[in-house]
């Protein structure tokens, strides 16, 4: 017995050398571009193909066989199917790990590489982990690991070590993932004859159709044909291209079909977009996927050299490569036979054809990299680097089982076939997976398939097409030699795991699935299903029809994460303000959706200017909601805590929102502009929440009402004038009499404001200084604001930012929702106790609110001051009672720069809220403070500077 | 160095501007707009200037048969003496767009025409809180695809058809108003015109949806185009 010569080429040889080495002069149906190459690095080794090689073909043009080591026992393994589901070519490229090499095409300048693979692929010292098969047996991991639970951590690390799977790099570039929908009024999975056949029914019976397909042409096995396939395949195809309604989707795969055909199809090979979702609903679907030729289990049957008889097809007759130099092949069917003539005709020697239909057999493969005899049935050896087998289909009912659908098992064919009286009315059936037949009898059903479907979407009247039936045809039932071997390639489990695992009670095939991971890997079960099930079969004595098969779930193929998270919208908002914000170095601060300016270099400097002189301030994210109609007043007496019946025309009132069980929901100010008009303001952050909160009350509980709300938020720019000279400042610009005799504190009106009509002026002072809120239509907001800083710039005028606002606002004492109350802060927890008008025939959250008062014991908003006046405890630094127990916690906190010490306000349980109590403030970092309570004011207790 | 008083007002021209930066800036009609010119068939154009009025009103009675438009379609109504296209988005909500510079009037003329309706209406000028752009071109409906999840084929979303969804996450109203089509012929059977949608949302998401548009649009040959106003679009 000697040793087939397999070709080799020194590691220096040039590229050029090993490119040509096993490609075959031009095929007819070849897909690759022999006039230009390109070149790609395979572990660091550069190598040549051409436009329309996939990785591993040119790999395999080059002469290489081996393209992977195994998942458990880190066995060679080579090409199997030549396609997407190619166990044995899954490749790293650059920091893309997990790679079907036999699917994906190549590109100039590719660096591809082994996946775990130590030193070397060719030689991978984890192999030895073959040598200890015997103890990494079915459920080993459970076996061997369970205990003691502590070490699971350190097992798991070095378990980790032996995956056979990619790295992504931390530096990896991020994806570019795009996300689309489409409406097709049919989904045509499967873009063979019959798939090509039936978009083109749909689309002539006037249906929109999308038609998707794995592979990077249309055709399905046509592509491999003789000159009948191929010329067929071009009329196909042309009919196709004829029809404007039909979009071809090629490297693209229906990922899942869910309730009222909601089909996730992810499409890939797009320029510039890593995978694209599409999330396509449709009005029907025709599930054509065609046929997945099954692997045979026989002792061996990883060996590289041991290849399908399609992959065989494909590499010839697709790649022109020449997939070994001598050759037996194991037959079953029509397309084993059609391989041997491919095989001959590529040159390749047919050492041996076995030929199953007449009983013949194969016992098991041998070799150590690769194949190098084959052992027959009838116990002869024939050396031979490559073995084909054609024993057999898997239907790929996946979307079928998707839809509801059981599919039933049939003998006399050998493969599941779909129960018709089980499908719903929006899924069909066409090509292999439904029957078998020529190409004509496949063209002609999924004919009448597609303009079913199109009439099912809605697109054609008239009665039910008549669909005709395909005949299925007789197969030999071959599963397994009884040799061994493996079931599940992904995944590393053999046919012994299986009997080992019904041997200990694991007889459903469920459990099985579970317990030995078959199925599990990345081509989903479509190689190893009806494999996984036969040995399971034969070990628990039952048929193949009573073991059953596993779940079908989604998705069809394994989709990155990147596609199913595809484009992010994340909608950002801006004032109108913004450029010259951006003009003038504003720190940026994302509020929500909001941008606003934090500070502008120097927020203790905004404040002082702001209490000395004049500042403005862009309030303009603050909720506004206009207000109309004669029931106004009734609705914001139900919604605040406060009595509205009596606000005057041009009166402003601050109101506070709470929520049924009397908790702090919102705050804000609302001015009556007219006798049957208000505006209401709201927090930033609110202003969508007492929209909803305003509507879900007049549409629900006083339909009766007559208001209208619209949200004018951003119909106006907001600008808070804010200082002792704000008066001035404004006085310039405006036509409003300004005089504190004539518009006074909470005051509104309206008028000309630089030049620009219909603006709405407050006189109010969160900052606690005289202020005055401008509201100006927003289109004119950066004039406005341009002015007032162009105006009053021999005033000191200074912008200011959120950061000096919650100085100047916390300096007032005045609260903020959400940062000095939370989810349960009730009204009288916030410092509410003079606004909450108990007396009030109804208020939302007046019940609740009678009980806190009743009760008494509800923590208080209270303020602080750190006695050593330099300390500035961090927000939600907790307070300590005297036991050293959790008492409150600090709201808010700054240095404040008007006083020149620490300020803050606090949560605090009711016996420490005394004015004067001194209390522990324990900061984050474990130290104690000594504080004192105080008056949530610190600064202008009296209110003077508000109302001057 | 300070302004003095009469330096202000006399820099007091206002000039009002869209939330939607523009490339290249100039004034029409007191906004300032994009000069750019488009030379591809699928554009997009900034619309905001359009006056922009909001109508509550009962979802079907009288005051909805003197605007002359029901919920989910537009139509175009002389109003005032101008004509404006008015869109059914919301139920118990219309918009009328009508050209710059006319809100105030535009209000005033819907008050007066719903006045003799006895059915409680309010209207209020908008154009300063909404931001208004226009997709027009053959591709359209395949821009908005990569956006937003309505079907905006001919046959559920024909030329007239006004709707409000979610827009790159955005609460959009979209406005179907082909170009090339008269309403009362061609919207019926199918458009036949070009594909052109208003899309219409709160005024700071306006640069938001607009770049939105033009990412998803990009590898369609999307390309901004200048204010165009309401007629221009109609055949």
């Amino acid at each position: 017995m000697s040793l087939l010569p397999t070709p080799r080429r020194p590691r220096a040889a040039r590229p050029t050398d090993r490119a040509d080495a096993e490609r075959l002069p031009p095929r007819a149906g070849e897909v690759i571009d022999r006039r230009r190459t390109v070149g790609f690095r395979w572990n660091g080794t550069p190598y040549t193909g051409h436009p329309g090689d996939t990785i591993v073909s040119a790999l395999a043009a080059a002469g290489e066989r081996v393209f992977s080591r195994s998942y458990k026992y880190h066995r060679p393994r080579g090409l199997l199917t030549a396609n997407y589901l190619d166990p044995g070519c899954m490749v790293q490229v650059g920091d893309e790990p997990n790679v079907r090499g036999a699917h994906r095409l190549l590109t100039d300048g590719m660096d591809v590489r082994s996946q775990n693979t130590w030193p070397s692929l060719r030689f991978d010292v984890r192999a030895v982990n073959g040598l200890a098969s015997r103890f990494l047996a079915t459920g080993f991991y459970y076996k061997t690991f369970i205990k003691p639970e502590v070490l699971w951590p350190a097992y798991e690390k070095v378990l980790r070590t032996f995956v056979h799977a990619g790295e992504v790099p931390p530096d990896s570039a991020p994806g570019h993932y795009d996300k689309r929908y489409a409406h097709p009024d049919v989904v045509v999975a499967g873009g063979g004859p019959a798939g090509m056949a039936a978009a083109v029914a749909a689309a002539r019976a006037g249906a929109t159709v999308m038609l998707v397909e794995e592979e990077h042409q249309l055709g399905g096995h046509l592509r491999w044909g003789g000159p009948a396939e191929l010329a067929r395949l071009a009329e196909l195809r042309a009919l196709v291209a004829a029809e404007p309604a039909i979009e071809v989707l090629t490297d693209a795969v229906v990922g899942a079909r869910f309730d009222d055909n909601w089909i996730p199809v992810v499409a890939r090979g797009i320029p510039g977009i890593d995978e694209r979702l599409i999330k396509a609903r449709a009005g029907a679907l025709v599930v054509a996927p065609g046929l997945v030729e099954r692997p045979y289990v026989f002792a061996g049957n990883d060996l590289p050299g041991v290849v399908l008889s399609t992959a065989v097809r494909r590499l010839v007759n697709l790649h022109a490569v020449r997939p070994g130099r001598r050759a037996v092949v194991l037959t079953a069917n029509p397309e084993g036979d059609a391989a041997v003539a491919d095989l001959e005709s590529a040159g390749v020697e047919v050492a041996e054809v076995v030929d199953a239909r007449r009983g013949e057999g194969v016992r098991a493969a041998h070799g150590r990299s690769g194949l190098r005899v084959v052992e027959l049935g009838d116990g002869r050896r024939v050396e031979a680097d490559l073995l084909v087998t054609a024993v057999g289909w898997t239907a790929p009912t996946s979307l079928l089982n998707q839809s509801g659908d059981r599919p039933v098992y049939e003998p006399r064919a050998a493969r599941f076939l779909p129960d018709p009286t089980r499908m719903p009315e929006n899924v069909l059936a066409a090509g292999g997976i439904a029957g078998d037949g020529d190409v004509d009898a496949l063209v002609e059903h999924a004919d009448a398939v597609g303009r079913e479907a199109a009439r099912r979407a809605g697109r054609s009247a008239g009665a039910a097409v008549t669909v005709p039936a395909l005949p299925v045809a007789d197969h030999p039932e071959l599963f397994s030699a009884g040799t061994g071997g493996f079931v599940d390639f992904s995944e590393d489990v053999s046919a012994k795991d299986i009997t080992t695992a019904a041997a200990e009670g694991y007889d459903s095939v469920e459990l099985v699935k579970r317990y030995t991971t078959a199925t599990m890997g990345p081509a989903q079960g479509k190689l190893e299903t009806v494999n996984t099930v036969a040995v399971l079969a034969a070990a628990t004595g039952r048929t193949i029809a009573e073991t059953g098969t596993t779940t079908w779930r989604p998705m069809w193929a394994p989709v990155t994460l990147g596609a199913l998270a595809g484009r992010s919208h994340e909608p950002v908002r801006y004032s109108p303000m913004q450029p010259w914000h951006e003009r003038h170095g504003a720190v940026p601060l994302i509020a929500g959706q909001w941008i606003r300016p934090e500070h502008y270099g120097d927020p203790a400097g905004e404040v002082t200017a702001v209490r000395t002189g004049v500042g403005i301030i862009d309030v303009t994210p603050i909720g506004k909601l206009d207000l109309r109609g004669p029931d106004v007043a009734k609705l914001l007496n139900l919604l605040y805590v406060n009595k509205w019946s009596k606000l005057g025309v041009g009166r402003v009132r601050y109101g506070v929102m709470c929520a049924e069980d009397g908790v702090v929901m919102d705050d804000g100010v609302t001015g009556r502009l007219g006798e049957d008009h208000y505006l209401m303001s709201t927090t930033s952050s609110g202003a969508a929440t007492v929209w909803e909160w305003v509507e879900n009350w007049l549409q629900t509980a006083h339909p009766e009402w007559r208001v209208h709300v619209t949200p004018v938020t951003t119909a106006y720019a907001s600008i808070n004038i804010a200082g002792p000279r704000s008066r001035e400042l404004l006085g310039r610009l405006t036509d409003v009499d300004l005089d504190p005799e004539r518009f006074g504190y909470m005051q509104v009106r309206t008028g000309r404001v630089a030049g620009v009509d219909d603006c709405v002026l407050w006189r109010i002072g969160f900052t606690g200084e005289l202020s005055y809120e401008v509201h100006v239509p927003a289109g004119y907001g950066l004039h406005v604001w341009e002015r007032l800083m162009a105006t009053g710039a021999d005033l000191g005028v200074r912008p200011f930012g959120v950061e000096a606002q919650r100085i100047l606002r916390l300096e007032k004492g005045h609260a903020i929702v959400g940062q000095d109350t939370d989810g349960l802060t009730q009204g009288f927890s916030a410092g509410l106790d003079g606004l909450i008008k108990l007396d009030k025939d109804d208020f939302v959250g007046l019940p609740e609110l009678r009980w806190q008062r009743e009760r008494d014991t509800a923590p208080r908003l209270v303020g602080l001051r750190p006695l050593d006046a330099t300390v500035v405890p961090p927000e939600a630094s907790q307070i300590l009672d005297r036991a050293g127990g959790i008492a409150g916690r600090v709201t808010s906190s700054r240095m404040s720069p008007t006083l020149g010490r620490s300020i803050g306000l606090a949560q605090l349980d009711r016996e420490l809220a005394e004015v004067g109590t001194r209390v522990t403030v324990r900061l984050p970092d474990g130290r104690d403070v000594a504080a004192e309570v105080t008056d949530p004011v610190h600064v202008d207790p009296e209110g003077a500077k508000l109302r001057g | 160095m300070a302004e003095s008083p009469a330096d202000a007002v006399a820099a007091q021209t206002a000039v009002a501007r869209s939330p939607i930066a523009a490339a290249v800036p100039t004034v029409r009609d007191g906004w300032e707009v994009d000069a750019t010119v488009a030379v591809g068939p699928l554009t997009l154009s900034d619309e905001t200037p359009l006056a922009k009025v909001a109508v509550r009103a009962p979802f079907d009675g009288a005051a909805r048969a003197a605007l002359g438009v029901r919920y989910g379609r537009t139509g175009r109504v002389d109003i005032g003496g101008d004509r404006v296209l008015i869109a059914g988005a919301g139920p118990g909500e219309w918009l009328a767009l009508g050209a710059p510079g006319t809100g105030s009037a535009l209000v005033a003329s819907l008050e007066e025409l719903l006045a003799g309706t006895g059915e409680f209406t309010s209207v209020l000028d908008l154009t300063h809180g909404r931001a208004l752009v226009r997709l027009e071109g053959a591709a359209a409906p395949s821009v908005l695809a990569g956006v937003c999840a309505i079907d905006f084929s001919d046959t559920v979303t024909p030329d007239g058809t006004a709707l409000r969804t979610s827009v790159a996450a955005v609460v959009t109203d979209v406005v179907r108003d082909d170009r090339g089509t008269q309403r009362s012929g061609a919207a019926a059977t199918g458009a036949v015109g070009v594909p052109s949608f208003l899309l219409h949302c709160e005024r700071s998401s306006g640069q938001y949806l607009a770049d939105a548009l033009l990412e998803a649009g990009a590898g369609a040959g999307l390309e901004v185009t200048g204010f165009r106003g309401l007629e221009p679009s109609r055949g």
